[in-house]
């Protein structure tokens, strides 16, 4: 999908923009400097239709960082009630998907515990292309292909050092 | 003023096309591991699931079960058994369904 399908895509569903509310649920302040890039004249996510806000009432899109401690859940829900439909939750960075905290006394663990996922971008943090590609799912579907990623290489291994 | 407003012409646009063109930084940017199932031995996929700190790793029956929305990119999988795992230099990964993520990688059992 190119950048025009993409404005287009949002044009129609969310009136031309899209604001997006982020959310700091415990993480370690990483996955908000990425987002913070995603601001930065590198990436520049205006161009494409998107716009921060700080407030969730005015917010389409919420972006959770962090492992949803416990002490935040009823605020994070909270917030999540406070947008306006239509709305989409996007959890981002490894913390928020289970990968660095476990659900015990302290944290849920993952953010699905408490509010409901719409999309995931794994990283550790996820880098502002990876952010800019899970927008880019979130509003227009842009093309979800990790499916289709096996992961595996069946290259010969004795090209590599190290050997067997 | 008119020094940076020629120094900006000089250098053109930085802004990235991302989502029409591919950007060049695409495939050095940290990215979760791939495997390569020639090499992973059932001995090699017992190792990497015991050090894997985020619990991205896992083995079941034949096959190491991996997490890639847990993968940390750590790099400790790699440095442990570089001849086994190797980069994907994927970072499209954000998906609207989370067992996507999740992985199944074919394990050679060996005889031993």
């Amino acid at each position: 999908m190119t950048a025009e399908e993409l404005r287009e895509t949002i044009a129609r569903q969310f009136g031309r923009s899209l604001h997006i509310r982020t959310l700091d649920t415990g993480s370690c302040a990483v996955c908000e400097q990425e987002i913070r890039l995603l601001a930065a004249p590198h990436y520049d996510l205006n161009r494409l239709g998107f716009f921060f806000t700080p407030a969730p009432r005015h917010a389409d899109l919420l972006l959770v960082t962090g492992p949803m401690i416990r002490a935040f859940a009823v605020a994070a829900r909270k917030t999540y009630d406070a947008m306006p439909g239509p709305k989409i939750v996007v959890a981002t960075g490894a913390c928020a998907l289970g990968g660095v905290y476990p659900d015990d006394a302290f944290t849920h663990g993952t953010v699905d515990a408490v509010l409901p996922v719409d999309v995931w971008i794994p990283g550790c943090p996820p880098s502002p292309l990876a952010l800019l590609h899970g927008l880019g799912v979130a509003v227009g579907r842009l093309a979800d292909k990790v499916r289709d990623l096996p992961f595996t290489e069946d290259r010969d291994p004795e090209r590599t050092r190290g050997g067997s | 003023m008119t020094l940076w407003f020629i120094r900006g012409l000089r250098r053109g646009v930085v802004t990235t096309r991302y989502p029409a063109r591919p950007d060049a930084s695409g495939p050095s940017l940290p990215a979760p591991p791939a495997f390569r199932p020639q090499a992973l031995t059932s001995h090699t996929a017992d190792l990497l699931a015991a050090i894997c700190p985020s619990g991205a790793l896992r083995r079941d029956r034949g096959v190491l079960v991996y997490d890639v929305g847990r993968c940390t990119a750590c790099g400790r999988c790699a440095a442990k058994a570089p001849h086994a795992v190797t980069r994907s230099c994927e970072f499209e990964l954000a998906t609207t369904d989370r067992s996507a993520l999740i992985k199944e990688i074919p394990v050679r059992e060996e005889a031993r």
